[in-house]
């Protein structure tokens, strides 16, 4: 029991979200059967917002176990999710392969990448780095764009018309995508948690300032920062490729600058360092992203901006990092105010 | 160990020339060879103008200043309004001033919020309270300041295009009344108590972090003078209004120009001064959260322009000086030029005439050479440069001498950005305004640092060379295609590949030396 | 005993979440040399930058010719009269010895009066006038980090580990200096070598985890055996 306790508050969250297609349906006055059947209405609608948000959260943790956890500054992580998506893109459609030998590709060009960055880091490191993976991932942005390669990328409109398996079907299927991508998040988080709670990763992440140190005492940093490189160049790969399962059409944003920044917003808005807060961050983006575009039209990006910065300067852990330090202070504050009203009430 | 070093990096340099020569010689006419050279120093002139004020601004303080490069298009921007339309920076002026002269009692605040009991004045609602009072006034006052409105999508109805088209007369319809509802004196005290305001808001926010100290006589004195001329030059310049107006739209654009300059020099000065006194001060202990800051400031500053002037890019016209195109021109020397102030020069080089526009291929690179030996100079020989140079290295240490390395920092700051305006507004004329010329301009200068040396001053200027050439070349060759071995077909690079090529080579110098060209290993 | 022109009362530090100095007190009595002593570690680096306000205390009380200055900026503190020679010299690299030397002046024409005193105590120094911080050796850095808290109207200098890595030769000419200099101002010592710091000062203060354990007169320190071997290691 006592080994339960620290995951049920994440325990309740995954009912909750796996329950969440029905109750939105419930509400609406949708049966069930309707909606197994995938007929259109709310619930299906709010599938569709939580599977690209279940995207863009793996995005996110990912580009949090690099930044915040094995603290590399790399301004390319746009690349790695757009890689997935390309690759798979073009793997389906042109070279016309199945899923399987596909999802293997995918995972091996997110190796891949993870060796070209390790390749680098091993070189030159601080801002350096940010430079160089922000130039790769610069270079890969123009080489899809480039007319040379849009019989392959589909060029500056993005890549349409991917052929996808009819049992992943996310017009027709959206429910068993919506249940596919949850369990693939809960896993991504599971598996990063797993990681950063390690001996390893404990040592490697309090010494991130005194390397040396944790050298010293016997923990190979470089071989922490590579294994954390991989693991989210494949998970950002893999998220890149239900992205191109899920949308109707790649867009070739996925791999611009706006990306990477997309994903800086949603882990500052989460908490840097924190796996969970990056996830809430992505959820709290894809609303914002939403809403804003609705309410102020065009001057959305310029509220993004001014949150964004906001953030930076006020609130630098971010929702969950300043909920884990004030914890204590804010459970007092409200146990104060439910003691006031319980003496008002009598 | 060192001069090893520096040899290595110029024999790089050395190699890298050497093979745009050779490049040179592969199917390109001496005339083609000339214009792409001359062109690519236009370039690196343009790269170099920011480049310099971010390696500096990095050097010294460790700030990655990505929103250089917004700045540097908030530069060209201002500058094209006061160029295109200088009666609405006449209009601005007295509630800019005003503004301004509030805070300019920041000292005189501070004596009177600190004899307020402590016990509110740490209030925290107290600080907001100001801010929230002060945003209210100015919501209040700012719209009603009368100003000649005008639509950025007319802009070719401006006296610079009228002048030029010699319809002088039509200037005189501009220097229309401005509308004012609410009565002036009422809406001019409304902004100056608005600046007061947020100054003392700022100051409060201040003092709940550190307690208030004693003010000096003399800068409670210096406080009131500049008070004093700011409210008196606010003043005027709105009791002269008219004239004013009247006498900027009769200058010539070459006077129009150099205002332009000036003006976009000192926005950019007031806005680096104020973003790293306000926003990236707090932040130094966090390196990661500024550049983040910076990210997102180069984000809003974007969006601020489009909001401001629109989506829509604009052309500038080139002064007089370098738009002639009547009699005696296209100018074959220099002379030539200067009698007809032709738009371009053209001379012939091995029987082919080569098209030099004075502008873009003479005045820019002669501006870019211009602060590249200004600025070190500056750097060498002043007082300034001196703490600069010794900041780079270590501005503790330069603190313990007794030097306030916050104010040195701010000025850096300010003057840096100065320098990107500057570029923006230089090159406006050449390459037109749009929201993504921050962004082009910004990479292109990370670019050229990182493989001349993020903090090197010479690194900036040779890697600003590099870029510039390499660029100009490859459109070239985009043109008229080159000869590559192992390839039948000559081979014409797409103009995406332009900026990719490079990235590669900065990506490719990094790998190889990580420092750069000049760079130092700390 | 003259009054101390500096006085430290009980001065904690904490650098990031580390609580380095837990009470440091300490007298520099005017016209004197004071010796602060300690292991590797101990704060003694630290206590000194508390000082400058370069790792400003969180506690205490720092006075300065009766004036508080804790809280105020290193720059201020500086200002006041305070040199600072610091651990591996600090020497500007990129700037020649001349301008090592200008840059520290307060007041403009600084360099020039004190020109014939400096040269005095390093000759060295003024043969090397144009050559670069960079291309000088251990030796000469050290002597021009000296130089440099000499330039401006100093009352007092704090100096940190004046003889760490240089030949003995050295050593000596740069106790000659300190001694010499040492009529005019008054100094605070950071030394590691026992020997070169019994040489020069006059009063010590010894600290240990932060704290100030014993200080008096370093005559009666140099017979007191057991505590040199407590406090230093071996002497």
């Amino acid at each position: 029991m006592t080994r339960l306790r620290p995951h049920i508050s994440l325990l309740l969250l995954l009912l909750i979200l796996a329950l969440l297609p029905f109750l939105v349906g419930l509400l609406d006055g949708q049966s069930p059967a309707s909606m197994l059947a995938g007929e259109a209405g709310r619930s299906k609608f709010i599938q569709g917002l939580m599977i690209e948000i279940f995207i863009l959260a793996i995005y996110a943790v990912s580009y949090d176990l690099i930044l915040g956890v094995a603290g590399i500054l790399s301004f390319g992580h746009a690349m790695f999710f757009a890689v997935g998506a390309y690759a798979t893109g073009i793997l389906l459609k042109s070279a016309g392969w199945s899923l399987g030998p596909t999802l293997i590709a995918v995972v091996g060009l997110g190796l891949a990448q993870a060796i070209l960055f390790g390749v680098v880091l091993a070189r030159v490191s601080g801002i350096t780095f940010a430079l160089v993976t922000l130039g790769l991932a610069y270079v890969f942005d123009i080489l899809i764009k480039t007319r040379e390669l849009g019989e392959y990328t589909g060029g500056d409109v993005g890549l349409q018309g991917i052929p996808r398996p009819d049992f992943l079907n996310p017009s027709d299927e959206r429910l068993r995508f919506y249940y596919l991508m949850l369990v693939f998040a809960a896993l991504v988080y599971l598996l990063y948690r797993r990681f950063v709670d390690s001996p390893t990763g404990r040592v490697c992440i309090a010494a991130r300032e005194n390397e040396e140190r944790a050298r010293m005492l016997g923990f190979n940093t470089i071989l922490f920062k590579f294994v954390a490189l991989t693991m989210a160049s494949i998970s950002a790969a893999l998220a890149g490729m239900a992205y191109a399962l899920f949308q109707p059409i790649v867009s070739p944003e996925v791999a611009g600058l706006g990306f990477t920044v997309e994903g800086l917003l949603m882990v500052l808005m989460g908490g840097i360092g924190a796996l969970s807060g990056p996830m809430l961050g992505a959820a709290l983006f894809k609303f914002m992203d939403f809403y804003f575009n609705k309410w102020f039209g065009e001057s959305a990006s310029f509220m993004v901006g001014a949150i964004y910065v906001l953030i930076v300067l006020f609130l630098p852990y971010g929702l969950v990092g300043t909920w884990r330090m004030r914890r204590r202070d804010m459970l007092a504050g409200w146990e104060e105010l439910l003691e006031r009203w319980r003496k008002m009430m009598g | 160990m060192s001069s090893f070093r520096t040899h290595r990096a110029q024999w790089i340099i050395l190699a890298a020339l050497a093979l745009l020569f050779l490049l040179a010689a592969q199917g390109m006419s001496t005339r083609d060879w000339l214009v792409t050279v001359l062109r690519g120093l236009s370039v690196a002139a343009v790269t170099f103008l920011v480049a310099s004020g971010f390696s500096i601004i990095f050097g010294l303080m460790d700030v990655l200043n990505l929103a250089h490069g917004a700045l540097f298009m908030l530069g060209a921007y201002v500058g094209w309004t006061a160029y295109v339309r200088p009666d609405t920076v006449i209009d601005l002026a007295t509630p800019v001033l005003l503004f301004l002269a509030g805070f300019a009692l920041s000292p005189a605040l501070t004596l009177g919020l600190s004899r307020i009991p402590a016990r509110l004045r740490e209030r925290r609602a107290f600080a907001w309270g100001l801010l929230a009072a002060a945003l209210l006034v100015l919501y209040l006052a700012l719209p009603h300041a009368p100003m000649a409105a005008w639509h950025p999508g007319e802009y070719t109805d401006s006296p610079i295009v009228w002048t030029q088209t010699f319809e002088a007369e039509r200037v005189a319809e501009l220097a229309q009344p401005a509308v004012a509802e609410v009565p002036a004196w009422l809406v001019w005290s409304g902004i100056l108590l608005g600046g007061l305001l947020l100054a003392a808001s700022l100051i409060a926010f201040n003092m709940q972090r550190r307690p208030p100290v004693a003010v000096a006589s003399a800068a409670l004195r210096r406080g009131l003078f500049l008070f004093l001329a700011l409210l008196t030059v606010a003043l005027l310049i709105y009791g002269f209004n008219t004239p004013l107006t009247a006498f900027m739209l009769s200058l010539s654009s070459n006077w129009l120009f150099l205002f332009a300059i000036v003006m976009a020099v000192i926005t950019g000065v007031g806005l680096g001064g104020l973003m790293e006194s306000t926003l990236i001060r707090p932040l130094y202990e966090r390196a990661l959260y500024q550049i983040m800051l910076t990210f997102g400031l180069a984000f809003i500053g974007t969006e601020i322009v489009r909001a401001v002037w629109g989506r829509s890019g604009f052309t500038m016209p080139k002064p007089e000086l370098f738009a002639g195109r009547g009699e005696g021109c296209p100018a074959t020397s220099i002379g030539g030029w200067l009698q007809h102030h032709c738009s371009t020069i053209v001379i012939e080089i091995a029987g082919e005439k080569a098209r030099i526009r004075t502008y873009n291929e003479l005045f820019l690179i002669v501006m870019g050479v211009l602060v590249l030996v200004v600025v070190w100079l500056i750097l060498q020989r002043t007082r300034l440069g001196m703490i600069i140079r010794a900041g780079v290295q270590d501005s503790e240490m330069v603190e313990a001498l007794g030097i306030d390395v916050r104010r040195v920092f701010t000025l850096v700051f300010a003057l840096g950005v100065g320098l990107a305006a500057l570029g923006g507004v230089l090159a406006a004329p050449a390459t037109g305004l749009s929201d993504a010329m921050g962004a082009h301009v910004l990479l292109t200068a990370l670019i050229a640092l990182a493989i001349g040396g993020l903090t090197s001053y010479p690194g900036a200027a040779v890697g600003s060379l590099i870029v510039g050439l390499m660029q100009q070349f490859i459109i070239k060759y985009g043109q008229i295609g080159i000869q590559l071995p192992f390839m039948d077909e000559p081979f014409k690079p797409t103009p995406p590949l332009v900026p990719a090529s490079t990235v590669l080579l900065m990506v490719v110098v990094l790998l190889l030396m990580p420092q750069g060209l000049f760079g130092r290993r700390e | 005993m003259p009054a101390p022109i500096l006085s430290l009362q009980s001065i904690h530090t904490f650098i990031g979440r580390f609580h380095i100095l837990e009470g440091v007190s300490l007298d520099a009595p005017e016209g004197s040399i004071t010796a602060l002593l300690g292991r590797n570690g101990a704060g003694k680096t630290t206590t000194l930058k508390s000082i400058l306000g370069l790792t400003p205390p969180s506690q205490g009380k720092i006075l300065f010719n009766g004036e508080e200055i804790q809280g105020r900026r290193p720059y201020e503190i500086a200002a006041l009269g305070i040199g600072y020679v610091p651990e591996h010299r600090a020497i500007f690299r990129d700037l020649s010895v001349y301008e090592n030397l200008k840059i520290a002046e307060r007041k403009k024409g600084d360099l020039e009066r004190k020109a014939d005193f400096i040269f005095g105590l390093f000759p060295d120094l003024k043969r090397l006038i144009h050559l670069s911080g960079a291309n000088l050796s251990g030796g000469q850095q050290q002597m021009l980090a000296v130089a440099r808290a000499l330039v401006p109207d100093n009352e007092l200098l704090l100096i940190d580990e004046p003889s760490e890595g240089l030949a003995p030769v050295i050593i000596e000419q740069m106790m000659e200096a300190i001694k010499a200099l040492s009529a005019k101002t008054t100094v605070l010592l950071v030394e590691q070598n026992f020997l070169v710091a019994s040489t020069l000062a006059e009063h010590y203060v010894i600290i240990e985890e932060g704290r100030t354990v014993k200080r008096g007169l370093m005559a009666d320190l140099i017979h007191d055996e057991a505590a040199i071997h407590r406090y230093l290691g071996a002497a």
